[in-house]
């Protein structure tokens, strides 16, 4: 029982992460040979460079529908818990960062790096928040 | 908040697996609770008290 309370929400996650990062490999690999080949301009590549988000957002809303779904309140508080730490540690790491290239001319940290960041600061957060109930 | 789980979990011979399986929670749930460093929700308290057939108030006391 335990084990079919922790699992069916998380396996519906899994299985829609699954698609969302095969559509990704798909659309970016689709989007970039489009790109080296074909050179599109103007609304076209707006379009197309647009494309490889989709399944981004689609993980994100995935992570939120799994939050929806999962029926054990201690799981979902670890959860939500985590989520708010890991958004105070990406905001504050990416303002620091913000700061180090206007005035000091630190390298440019590009914009689609702060979701992996945020995702490697969820993973500390989720095992942090974690011990502090086992 | 302090609790009686423990003992009336024990009165009846569950352990917290048992117990998690009633309340279609996890283990972990059924631990946090009873150790303090979980406080549940007003509708998981209102079933634990249920099964226990005994009152919130019964099971659950703010004295530190």
């Amino acid at each position: 029982m335990e084990r079919e309370i922790e699992d069916s929400a998380l396996s519906r996650y899994k299985k829609r992460m699954f698609i969302l990062v095969v559509v990704l490999a798909l659309l970016s690999q689709l989007v970039f040979w489009e790109f080296i080949r074909h050179h599109p301009t103007g609304v076209l590549a707006y379009l197309l460079a647009v494309l490889p988000a989709l399944p981004f957002i689609g993980i994100m809303a995935t992570y939120a529908l799994y939050i929806a779904e999962l029926r054990d309140e201690l799981v979902r508080t670890v959860v939500k818990t985590s989520l708010l730490w890991s958004i105070v540690a990406t905001l504050s790491a990416t303002t620091l960062w913000g700061f180090l290239e206007l005035l000091a001319n630190a390298p440019h940290l590009q914009p689609l790096l702060v979701l992996p960041i945020f995702g490697i600061f969820l993973g500390i957060a989720t095992a942090l928040v974690n011990r502090r109930y086992e | 908040m302090n609790n009686r789980l423990r003992v009336l979990r024990a009165e009846r011979a569950w352990s917290q697996a048992d117990l998690a399986e009633r309340l279609e929670v996890s283990r972990q749930s059924v631990n946090a609770i009873e150790t303090g460093k979980y406080d549940p929700s007003l509708p998981l308290a209102f079933r634990l008290a249920r099964l226990f057939e005994t009152t919130i108030e019964a099971i659950f006391t703010d004295e530190k």
